[in-house]
């Protein structure tokens, strides 16, 4: 756990510390934008990918460094999707005359629809949030389920939302740029919490909630607001997702989505915001890649790339079995990538004096 | 030793509290002034501990009331208790285990920043007013603009960071821990983990320091080691200290006052002599048939 | 009123059916304090068991009492051994290990099982529905009135059914030797194995009956619902554990309470929320936002919204102790 204020932008100025990854990133993503401006499909692979990593990266604040345990993640999702889809359903022909076109106008109205679907879903981030003031562990899981499932049924329910064949025409306003720059940002954020104060007192929930409080945490506000902070990510990936499909119905966001999104995080091991993106990407390239293998493979069969998705599941199952009895702590444990690799190679260093 | 006359550090008021039908504290009564060490005895099941959870808040006492500098806390969170100025240790060492030795410290190092309100401000209102859900609001905004100035890495932020990692290392020098400074708690040996306990609760800047078992599982030299250094933090962080303790040496050794207690009662209290021939802390400890033995004994040789 | 009685009865049959089903979470978790996430797909697995032995018995077989029985105790027997071989592999390496980590065991196991049976390959029967055969053939035991009410005798049966084996358990667990065994374990397992008791057996044992009372009652609840499907098991394993957590988990008589209260509250539910919804959408002018009205769309938000009710009023359940973590 490295500090903030270690000498990594030490010729920095204070002030520009703060903005600076931002600022580097831009042109970075725009070249990004640039170089797959002919390539649909990657477009839509790497906003795939964005999402989830979003999404893992978010739980991971709640699940790894709080050490509750949230497995209605997909809630929030759905709640943020919804939101900003529909929000962006109904000013699809408003066109801000300060902006000089009307792409600029399209795209300051989506991101207001993704801070829209944020908020909302961090409000409701609040309600979940409220339980594990009482409840711990397998019972707050529950209740987040419980929560998860409620939402699909309100959804459901609601002509508004269009009931179970859900929303669709949801103008496809989303970029590559958009969605990476989320990635970023929720990385950027994930990080600097976890090396604040806030971060440290958030680890201190996980490691020994009586501990914490005896030592002045405010653990049943610091709680809450972890799951404010994680839903609100939530719900930004959702609003994400649902301006690249165009198409959104509660089937998207059901327990198979938050359990796919909790076997990232374990896989890549809880607490570990890299462990997290390392495993986000590589679950959801793995099946996309054996989709197209077996395209390949069974020529114009389509039958087996059909079959990856259904297998995909009981494989997840299996797989978070054979995690915690082999590897509880997954791919890095509480650590990140940069403080286990160095520790990889001393010890090499040890074997071979 | 009270240079200091006037309102205790730490008060409890004839607090007793009862679990189901189980009376686990009857009557008890303590002060704790600024520069006090005092200890509290008794045999396994006596109550000890169980008295550190109401002077901390973990459990609400069923009647009687515990006061901090003035403050009725009964029924306040322990958080709000050790902002008011009461850290303990804990008798089965608490340390966030995964944490390196400096992030235990630094975790305690007070998250708020008072960067809206005050904590002179805050401190006074919370002492004036019984609406605590005023003043917890005024927290929790200083809280969330905090997350903002960590989000942003706002220039006064990063020099908070950096205060506080000076006044952990600060402190795990004092107690000698500096070269453990990045290695996780758990790898810790045992003596150095209570240390540990000890600096981080310092670093939440106590008026009062309450310690469970401190010296448990310590040898000898350790233990004489630690009596040294309980009486120093007294007087460098200008401390009232109140010490569980089984070994009787070590109590009676650095304590000023002891309160024994049996079966959640207070037996006896008093300075450390006066204690040890307490026929019925003699009882308590040894059964009726050696206190009696000793009593016989006591008497031959006057 | 017999509409009243009606919703009665129906809800009291669902309630007896979760009932069996919560007493394998309250038990499971009685012994080893874990909540055993994949109970329900273990049931669901159960109810696949009774399909395949109904199926060979053949049509004429299958409803006479002894193919009902032998469906029964077939299923059982085979689910005990599915809940032995998880507890043994599964859960058994972890027992020492953090809470979480059973946690995310159970949920594995839970997904594997749900999710592989929605496969179409080998013996796995695929995700679509199945319609469960009659082993008891329904029929109209009592009619009141011009069929104002309706008492089915597979609700006489499995009302029956459930009883005897919730007394059986009861006898079980308070009236012998390994009773005392398993009430040992579950106060403490480590000082248990102290005093010469074979935990390991008496929470394998455990298990097992949890699984088998399991199977039972998901045949059960097959033959009310008519149809067996590999999700099954998600959604009435939930609502049973819902049932158990209200009657304070761990607790046997609590989880028949629980149980028979949220089937009485979903049947209610169902019946008489879209009249209320109604009444009250038209107050607050909900149906301007196009809220769905009917009941028994609602009807699995109930359990989770009773659930978070109950935790955040009472966490420790109607007849739960509150514990302290000890300081």
């Amino acid at each position: 756990m490295e500090s903030v204020a270690a000498p990594r932008f030490s010729g920095v100025p204070g002030w520009l510390r703060g903005p600076l990854p931002i600022l580097l990133s831009l042109p970075i993503l725009a070249l990004a934008q640039w170089a797959t401006a002919q390539a649909p499909f990657l477009v839509y692979i790497a906003s795939i990918v964005g999402v989830n990593v979003i999404l893992a990266v978010s739980l991971n604040i709640v699940n790894g460094m709080t050490g509750q345990f949230s497995i209605g993640h997909a809630g929030f999702m759905a709640v943020g999707a919804y939101i900003a889809g529909k929000f962006s359903l109904e000013t699809k022909d408003v066109y801000l005359p300060f902006m000089q076109s009307v792409a600029a106008s399209d795209q300051l109205m989506f991101v207001f629809a993704l801070l829209l679907g944020g908020a909302v879903a961090a409000v409701f981030g609040f309600l979940v949030g409220l339980p594990s003031l009482r409840l711990k562990g397998d019972y707050l899981a529950i209740v987040t389920l419980g929560f998860g499932e409620i939402i699909r049924v309100i959804v459901q329910n609601t002509e508004m939302f269009g009931r179970a064949l859900g929303l669709s025409g949801i103008p496809q306003r989303s970029s590559i740029f958009m969605v990476m720059f989320w990635v970023f940002l929720t990385i950027l954020a994930a990080r600097r919490i976890a090396s604040s104060a806030h971060g440290r007192s958030l680890l201190a929930i996980r490691e020994d909630e009586i501990a914490a409080e005896a030592m002045g945490v405010n653990t049943t506000a610091y709680k809450v607001r972890a799951f404010v902070i994680s839903a609100f990510f939530a719900g930004v990936a959702g609003g994400l997702f649902a301006h690249f499909v165009g198409i959104i119905n509660p089937g998207s966001f059901t327990f198979v989505k938050s359990m796919e999104i909790v076997v990232m995080i374990v896989a890549g091991g809880l607490g570990s915001t890299t462990g997290s993106i390392v495993a986000a990407v590589f679950l959801t390239l793995l099946p996309e890649a054996l989709r197209s293998i077996f395209t390949q493979l069974g020529g114009g069969d389509q039958t087996l790339a059909q079959r990856v998705d259904q297998i995909r599941m009981p494989i997840y199952g299996m797989l978070l079995v054979a995690l915690m009895l082999l590897r509880p702590q997954g791919l890095f444990g509480t650590k990140e990538i940069w403080d286990v690799a160095p520790k990889w190679l001393s010890r090499r260093r040890k074997g071979m004096r | 030793m009270n240079l200091v006359p006037g309102e205790p550090l730490l008060h409890a008021k004839s607090v007793s509290i009862q679990f189901g039908g189980l009376r686990a504290l009857t009557d008890f009564n303590l002060e704790i002034h600024k520069g006090d060490l005092k200890g509290l005895i008794g045999p396994n099941g006596a109550g000890k501990t169980t008295a550190f959870n109401v002077l901390t808040g973990v459990y609400r006492p069923t009647s009687g009331d515990v006061f901090v500098s003035g403050n009725r806390i009964n029924g306040r969170k322990p958080h709000q208790i050790n902002r008011l100025g009461v850290a303990r240790t804990f008798q089965n060492i608490r340390l966030f285990k995964e944490l390196t030795a400096i992030d235990n410290v630094k975790v305690a190092c007070l998250s708020e920043s008072y960067s809206v309100v005050r904590r002179e401000t805050l401190d006074r209102l919370e002492r004036g007013t019984s609406a605590l859900w005023f003043t917890n609001a005024l927290h929790a905004l200083n809280n969330y603009v905090d997350w903002w100035r960590a989000l942003l890495l706002t220039p006064g932020f990063l020099r908070e960071e950096a205060e506080v990692t000076k006044k952990a290392e600060g402190l795990l020098e004092t107690m000698g821990l500096l070269h453990r400074r990045d290695e996780e708690a758990r790898n810790l040996p045992y003596g150095e983990q209570r240390r540990l306990e000890i600096a981080r609760a310092l670093a939440t800047n106590p008026k009062v320091l309450l310690l469970d078992e401190p010296a448990a599982g310590m040898n000898t030299r350790e233990k004489a080691d630690l009596m040294v250094l309980i009486r120093e933090l007294r007087e460098k962080f200008s401390l009232g200290i109140l010490v569980i303790e089984h070994d009787m040496k070590l109590v009676m050794g650095i304590c000023e006052h002891i309160t024994v207690l049996d079966h959640g009662e207070t037996i006896a209290a008093g300075g450390p002599a006066e204690v040890r021939t307490n026929p019925k802390v003699i009882e308590a400890y040894l059964g009726e048939s050696f206190a009696a033995a000793h009593a016989a004994a006591a008497g031959s040789g006057a | 009123m017999n509409d009243l009685i009606q919703h009665l009865i129906n809800g009291l049959a669902a309630g007896t059916i979760y009932a069996l089903v919560a007493l394998g979470y309250t038990m499971v978790y009685g012994v080893l304090k874990l909540i055993n996430f994949a109970h329900g797909d273990v049931m669901m697995v159960g109810v696949y068991m009774g399909y395949a032995t109904a199926g060979h018995l053949g049509r004429e077989h299958q409803s006479t009492f002894l193919g009902a029985t032998l469906v029964f105790l077939l299923s059982m027997a085979g689910c005990g051994l599915l809940g032995f071989l998880i507890e043994r592999l599964a859960y058994r390496p972890l027992r020492d290990k953090s809470r979480l980590t059973s946690l995310i065991t159970a949920i594995g196991i839970s997904f594997t099982l749900s999710y592989g049976f929605q496969l179409d390959i080998g013996f796995l029967p695929g995700a679509s529905p199945r319609a469960f055969p009659e082993i008891i053939k329904p029929h109209e035991w009592i009619v009141i009135g011009d069929h104002d009410v309706i008492i089915w005798n597979w609700q006489v049966i499995s009302f029956l059914i459930a009883i005897l084996l919730m007394l059986g358990l009861q006898i079980l667990v308070f009236r012998t030797r390994f009773g005392r065994a398993m009430r040992a374990v579950s106060f403490d397992h480590r000082i248990a194995a102290l005093m010469g008791i074979p935990v390991d057996r008496v929470i394998a044992f455990t298990f097992m009956l949890g699984s088998a009372l399991a199977a039972g009652a998901g045949i059960l609840y097959a033959i009310k619902d008519t149809a067996v499907q590999p999700l099954m098991g998600l959604y009435v394993g939930l609502k049973a554990f819902v049932a158990a957590v209200i009657g304070g988990i761990g607790h046997v008589p609590g989880a028949v309470a629980g149980a028979i209260l949220l089937g009485l509250t979903e049947e209610f539910v169902v019946g008489y929320a879209g009249d209320v919804l109604r009444g009250l959408g038209a107050v607050l002018h909900l149906d301007s936002l196009g809220v769905g009205f009917t009941g028994s769309s609602w009807r699995d938000a109930v359990a989770f919204g009773f659930l978070i009710i109950v935790l955040l009023v009472r966490p420790e359940g109607i007849f739960g102790r509150v514990t302290a973590e000890k300081v």
